[in-house]
Order: structure tokens, then C-alpha cells, then sequence
């Protein structure tokens, strides 16, 4: 079920009435919440509740294991939790792609291998929650939490609904304790987890998915496009997924809180970043954090020199960009975080500085941007194809489609861009907006959003992120 | 949950529901005025002109950008209007033909293409285009409730019948694209020489199409076609389908396919996928499916020959 859909407009309202209907009893709530929440997931695909459900049941049992072994067992308990979960994400997102890669690979030396392909279909959300339920495992095994002895709170920790599909990834040491007491609405709650909702669905749905108009059309046929349209439709998709995932985020964190749950931050404006460092600080944050806490730091982080540090910068962004989908291209895309981080690293350690200046804003930027077209572009041939047309300047006339999407996209995201820089320089989180206004002030906010919506909405199958 | 809490949720819903419910009134009415107003542009203007003449025209054409770009309604012999619509397929078409005056004497080109009946996933969304005359011209509003496609929500927010029309409307308004008195409905497509070194891209690059799935009937086209059907036999209009050339169709099995379902039901339908398909000229297109100013003129010509040869 996705959040801009009917279904959801009818789903939500229902959980929220039964669900506070039983505010006195937070473990009947929690068996509301795993029922509404695979009722939400199944509504997808019902068969792949089953893989939810095992992976936590494993988890489950793998953290009371980790627990009660001796220190000898701990270890062999937590490889059991690396090695199913990690196994499970391998068959279903990457099996293909690495028998397609050694294949490709062979043919290389001359060795004809034939492609073992399967027909594999993604499950929706698999690589968040997994890396939800490792975490959980991890967390144990380093003694930084204690496993939950509720079988319906972890399941409920696993299967939250807002945060299923495409996160954020919350860890257990935030959320296990929140499903573990008696939960409250208060009016903070409300009035910002109204708002946040609302500017979700509004950077998700006329946003986002306007631009997505746009830059589908051209890096469909980036072949026959110049390098302006190219830069246009690259611009654009930064946005584009910025809006697209950032308003996910926002509806799943305000949602969240509507039921009494408080998430973490998921991005901050990353835009406005001085430095690639400050925007992986701003930009998914629960994975980003999730990646330095449990393969960065795992890694050795940077307690083993410098030539450490940065195989471990390296191999931490390629593996994050391997997460995002089973594609060279998004390794690519890693691999050039990975290289700049490397290079900030050296500057801010030669150079005993801890940002840059003003200028940094520009070059984090292009940097992003640049990487972008790896991740968006259907394969490599594109990419390199699309890299070419702009490095070497083919510069014309702009191809602008259909004049009332492209000027709807424009207009709608200086709208966006307008409010991200207000924010900017308020100070104030996003996810703390709501408080300033009152009851009156807050219906009419939203519902000129709504209008907004109803004028500008464009229709998109999907989240992007849902694809990871 | 506390009761001021509820309380809170109870009163944000009814002012939420109130406000917006106001405010999408006002800007619905607001836009009904302008809109009203708008006579060029593709996202109202067109909508509006075709309504005012398409009773006094003897023949309209019907169809999606191929229709628009490729038939010269001033080369025909008779007052015509064409309105070819970019993205628009058979259901649309079939909402047009039912607002259609059953009194008066018309030839109705109807354009089609085989993929608007043999693609499977065509759910006939195109016929919301005509939203902005939902609940405001009877027999658009008639067609757009029998297609299912109307969202509850817009039973409450009117606005939505707007959607992604407000930017065009609002330049429309301000500064019409064209002297509409003069318009006809057709917009021939001259090229650049920036475009015609992509057209000649993009035609050396055409690829042999893949047939084999093309061969099932979209359920829902086909429903749509009946509706069309319908209004084709009545007594004073002359229908006749029309498939224009597109720069190089490989595969004969979905066009034989059409031919026959039409020729069953009883249509007129002229195919004329292949007609440019020998000449080579690159000239007569602008990518591989829509033609040139120059191939329109051809095409159109070639057409009026055909009209002439029945008649008309």
C-alpha cells in the first residue's frame, strides 16, 4: 500500500481510531500494529509476509540466544543472524546480477559460462529491514542493548507499517523501548506530525513526481539530447529524489508520530552542505549512521591509520551504493562518494580544517549531482554516454517537452527550494515546524496544501526508494 | 488518548475538511470563470474551441498528436476542424463523439493507432484530460462517469478536475499562443536544423519492433470502440477511421488484425501505416512516428484524393 494512495487514506484513519481505542493497553495496541502493518505490506504481495516473518523470528530468537551464550557461543549466534539475513537479501536482490557478472566476467578470458538467471522478484523493503533486524542482532552481540523477551514487540519493531517499506531504518535501541511502554498523543504530536505528513505528501506528490516527468522523458532517449537538456534533467533528479524520498521519509516519520512513536531525522536539508561529509550527515541519515556504526566501525573505522581509514571510507560507500540496487552503476555512484570523502578527509587533516568556505556549498553540489547520473541512468552505456555529452559541452537549445509540466516542475520546486531555505535559516527541524502554529493556523496550512495537491498531484507507480 | 487530545484531532479534522472544502470552492469557480474564457493552448483552449464549433463544422478530426500534427484540415474540400490531442487515445475520442450534435450532417475522421488497442495496459486514464468539463458539459460528464475513472475524492475537491491545468490556463488567459479565429486545430511541425540532426538520429537508429505480444485486444479499447460504434451509426455522420503513416512499421500482423476487427464491426478504416514506407525521405518526418510540416502536406493530400474518391 503506498501513503499517496486511497487505500491509505482509508487505512490510516482506521489503525489511528482503533489503535487509540486502546490507549490504556499498549500490548493490545502492538498486536493492532502488526496486524495493520502486515495487512499494509500484504496488500503488495501477501506471499513475501512469510519472509518478513521469518527473518523476525530468527532475529528474535538469535538476540535471546546472543544473550543467554557463553562468550565463546555469542559469536557463532550472531553469524547465524548475518549469514540468514544477509543470505535472504543476497538470493532475492543480488543473485541475478552476480551470475550475471561472473558470466560477463568469464567471456572476458575467453570462458563461456552460461547465466544461471532466475526470475526473482524483489520483495518491497527487504534491504530496510534487514538491516533493521541485523542492527538489532549487532547491537546485542556488543552489549549496547538487551533483547526484547515481547515477541509481539519485536515484531512490531520489525513490521511498523510507516517505516516498513522504505525506512527510515530505526534502530532497536530507540524504537523497542517506545513499543515497550504506554504510549501517549499529546498536542505536539498531533500538530506536528500533521504537518509533516503534509509537506510529505506535498514534496512527494507535486513535487517530486512532476520533476519525474521530465527527467524520465529525457534519460529515456539521452542519446539524442544535448548537454543542456542533460544538465536540466540531471538538476532535476536530484530533486527529484530528494522530494521523492525525503517525503517519504516525512509522511513515515509524521505518521509515526500520530501513533505516539518518535523517529529519528532522516534528512536535514542536504543540500545546503558545505562538504560531501556534512551532506552524508544530512542526506539518509538512518543509513548513513547505520553504515559508520555497523560496517565503517566494524571495518576498523579510522583506528588503524591512514591507509585504513580510507580503504574502510571506500569499501563502506561501495558497499552502501551495492545496497541501493544490484547495479555497477550504483557501485559507481558509491565509489565516488567514497573517493571524495577520501579527498575531504586528506584536506581536512592536512589543512587542519573542519569545512570548507562558502564555495563548498557549489562544490558539494556538483559532486552530487555528478554522481546522480549514475544512479539514475539505466546502465553504464548511459551513464558514460550522458558524462560525455556534458564534460565535452554540447551545448543548444534546452528541450523543454511539455510546456505545462516542465513550468509546473520549475514552479513547484522554487516552492520547495523557498520553503527548504526558510527552514535553513529558521533552525528550526523540519520535524519540529508544527509547534509554531496554532490549531486555526495549522488547518489552513494544510489545507492549501491540499488544494495545492488536488492542482499540481502527478500520478507515480512508486517511491524510488521502494526499488532498494 | 486524553480528551483535549481528541478533542484536538476532532477540531484540526473539521476545520481541515471546512477550510480546504472553501477555498477549493472558490478556486474552482475562480478557474470555471477564466478557463471559461481560454480559447487556445492544448489544456483548455482547444477543448473550448472544439465545443463552439463542432456542430457547425462539416467534418472533425479526431485523434491523439499524430491526428493533430498530421491532417491539414485547410487542404480538405469542406470546413473541418481538427482535434488531435497529444496523449490522447480511444477513450477520449469516444467522449468527443458522443458531445457530437446526432442532427447535423458531419464526416468524423477518426485516428487510431494499433497500439492504442493492443497495448495491455491502457486503462482509457486519457479520457480524464476532459476533466475540467466534469459535472459542467452533460455529455462529457456522461462519459467520464461511465468510464469509472473518477476519483471519490473529486466529488469533494472540484479543484482536482483542474489538475495540472492551472499554469496553461493562467498563460492562456494573459496571453493567448495564438489567434484562435484563425485556428483550424492543426499544428504542423517545422523543424530546426538542431531537430532535423535528431530526427536523422533517430530514424537511423529505428529498430524492428517486437510483434509477437501486440496480438491481444485491449478489453477496455475495445468497449471504447463499441461506444464509437454507436454514435457511427447514426443516420447523417460518416465515420471513417484513419491509421496515418509512421516511418517504419515492421509488424503487419497487429495493422491485419485492426483492419478486420473494424471491417467485422462494420467501420470504415483506411491504413496507411506503410504509405510513406518506400520513399526514404527523411524529409517527410520528424521522428519515427509523427511527420513533418512538409509529410503532413503529403499525407493530407494523398487523403483528400481517398475523401474525393467517396464522395467527400
Amino acid at each position: 500500500m503506498l501513503f499517496n494512495s486511497l487505500e491509505f487514506l482509508i487505512f490510516f484513519p482506521t489503525v489511528f481510531i482503533l489503535y487509540w481505542a486502546f490507549s490504556k493497553d499498549y500490548k493490545k495496541q502492538n498486536i493492532i500494529l502488526v496486524i495493520a502493518s502486515y495487512f499494509f505490506y500484504g496488500w503488495w504481495d501477501w506471499r513475501f509476509l512469510s519472509l518478513l516473518i521469518f527473518s523476525s523470528l530468527l532475529d528474535y530468537y538469535v538476540g535471546i540466544k546472543i544473550e543467554d551464550s557463553k562468550t565463546e557461543h555469542k559469536k557463532n549466534w550472531l553469524l547465524v543472524s548475518l549469514c540468514s539475513n544477509l543470505g535472504l537479501l543476497g538470493v532475492f536482490k543480488y543473485f541475478n546480477f552476480f551470475t550475471d557478472s561472473f558470466a560477463e566476467l568469464m567471456s572476458g578470458f575467453g570462458w563461456q559460462v552460461d547465466a544461471l538467471t532466475l526470475n526473482i522478484i524483489l520483495p518491497v523493503g527487504i534491504s530496510f529491514y534487514t538491516f533493521q533486524t541485523l542492527s538489532y542482532s549487532i547491537d546485542i552481540y556488543r552489549q549496547q542493548l538487551k533483547p526484547t523477551k515481547d515477541l509481539v514487540a519485536f515484531f512490531t519493531y520489525v513490521s511498523l507499517f510507516p517505516q516498513l517499506v522504505a525506512g527510515p531504518i530505526e534502530r532497536a535501541s530507540n524504537l523497542i523501548p517506545q513499543i515497550e511502554k504506554h504510549r501517549t498523543l499529546n498536542s505536539t504530536l498531533i500538530r506536528t506530525g500533521v504537518f509533516q505528513v503534509f509537506i510529505g505528501l506535498f514534496r512527494k506528490i507535486a513535487i517530486a513526481d512532476n520533476l519525474g516527468i521530465y527527467v524520465d522523458t529525457v534519460y529515456a532517449n539521452n542519446d539524442i539530447h544535448n548537454a543542456s537538456t542533460l544538465t536540466v534533467a540531471t538538476i532535476f533528479y536530484a530533486f527529484q529524489i530528494y522530494y521523492d524520498f525525503s517525503g517519504y521519509s516525512d509522511i513515515a516519520i509524521g505518521t509515526a508520530k500520530l501513533l505516539g512513536f518518535k523517529f529519528n531525522q532522516n534528512f536535514n536539508l542536504p543540500y545546503f552542505s558545505r562538504s560531501l561529509t556534512e551532506f552524508w550527515r544530512r542526506w539518509h541519515m538512518s543509513l548513513s549512521f547505520w553504515l559508520r556504526d555497523y560496517l565503517y566501525i566494524s571495518l576498523g573505522g579510522n583506528r588503524k591509520g591512514i591507509v585504513i581509514t580510507y580503504r574502510n571510507l571506500l569499501l563502506t560507500m561501495l558497499l552502501g551504493g551495492l545496497w541501493h540496487g544490484s547495479s555497477w552503476n550504483f557501485v559507481i555512484w558509491g565509489g565516488i562518494h567514497g573517493l571524495f570523502l577520501s579527498f575531504e578527509k586528506y584536506i581536512f587533516s592536512t589543512f587542519k580544517i573542519k569545512t570548507f568556505n562558502a564555495f563548498g556549498y557549489v562544490y558539494t553540489f556538483a559532486v552530487v549531482v555528478f554522481s546522480w547520473i549514475f544512479f539514475r541512468a539505466q546502465d553504464f552505456h548511459s551513464a558514460s554516454n550522458i558524462v560525455h555529452k556534458i564534460v565535452s559541452l554540447q551545448f543548444g537549445t534546452l528541450f523543454i517537452g511539455n510546456i505545462n509540466t516542465f513550468v509546473n516542475g520549475l514552479l513547484l520546486l522554487c516552492i520547495g527550494l523557498c520553503f527548504d531555505l526558510n527552514l535553513f535559516k529558521s533552525d528550526i527541524a523540519l520535524e519540529n515546524y508544527g509547534v509554531k502554529f496554532n490549531t486555526l493556523k495549522l488547518s489552513l496550512f494544510v489545507s492549501v496544501l491540499i488544494i495545492m495537491l488536488c492542482l499540481f498531484y502527478s500520478t507515480s507507480e512508486n517511491f524510488i526508494y521502494f526499488q532498494f | 488518548m486524553l480528551k483535549p487530545n481528541i478533542i484536538l484531532v476532532l477540531k484540526l479534522t473539521v476545520l481541515v475538511l471546512s477550510i480546504s472544502y472553501l477555498v477549493d470552492k472558490v478556486i474552482f469557480y475562480s478557474l470555471n470563470t477564466l478557463s471559461d474564457n481560454v480559447m487556445t493552448g492544448q489544456s483548455i483552449g482547444k477543448l473550448n474551441q472544439f465545443l463552439t464549433v463542432k456542430d457547425s463544422v462539416d467534418c472533425v478530426v479526431l485523434g491523439n498528436s499524430r491526428a493533430n500534427h498530421h491532417i491539414d484540415v485547410s487542404l480538405l474540400n469542406t470546413s473541418a476542424y481538427n482535434m488531435g490531442i497529444d496523449g490522447t487515445g480511444i477513450a477520449y475520442i469516444s467522449a468527443l463523439t458522443h458531445s457530437l450534435d446526432k442532427q447535423h450532417n458531419q464526416l468524423v475522421l477518426v485516428h487510431i493507432d494499433t497500439k492504442d488497442f493492443f497495448d495491455l495496459n491502457y486503462n482509457g486514464s486519457d479520457i480524464k484530460t476532459l476533466s475540467a468539463k466534469f459535472n459542467r458539459d452533460k455529455n462529457i460528464t456522461a462519459s467520464l462517469k461511465q468510464s469509472g475513472l473518477i476519483s471519490p475524492l473529486q466529488y469533494f475537491y472540484y479543484t482536482i478536475n483542474y489538475n495540472n491545468k492551472l499554469t496553461g490556463i493562467l498563460k492562456n488567459y494573459f496571453q493567448p499562443s495564438y489567434n484562435y479565429q484563425m485556428y483550424n486545430g492543426f499544428d504542423p511541425l517545422i523543424l530546426s536544423e538542431d531537430q532535423q540532426k535528431i530526427r536523422d538520429e533517430i530514424l537511423l537508429k529505428q529498430e524492428n519492433e517486437e510483434c509477437s505480444q501486440l496480438t491481444t485486444i485491449n478489453p477496455i479499447a475495445l468497449n471504447y470502440l463499441e461506444h464509437i460504434k454507436e454514435d457511427a451509426e447514426q443516420e447523417n455522420k460518416t465515420y471513417i477511421f484513419i491509421t496515418s503513416p509512421i516511418y517504419n512499421d515492421t509488424c503487419p500482423e497487429d495493422n491485419l488484425k485492426l483492419k478486420k476487427l473494424l471491417t467485422e464491426a462494420g467501420l470504415t478504416y483506411w491504413d496507411f501505416s506503410n504509405l510513406f514506407k518506400d520513399l526514404n525521405d527523411t524529409s517527410l518526418w520528424k521522428d519515427e512516428t509523427h511527420m513533418s510540416a512538409f509529410g503532413a502536406e503529403q499525407f493530407t493530400l494523398h487523403l483528400k484524393q481517398k475523401l474525393e474518391s467517396i464522395s467527400y
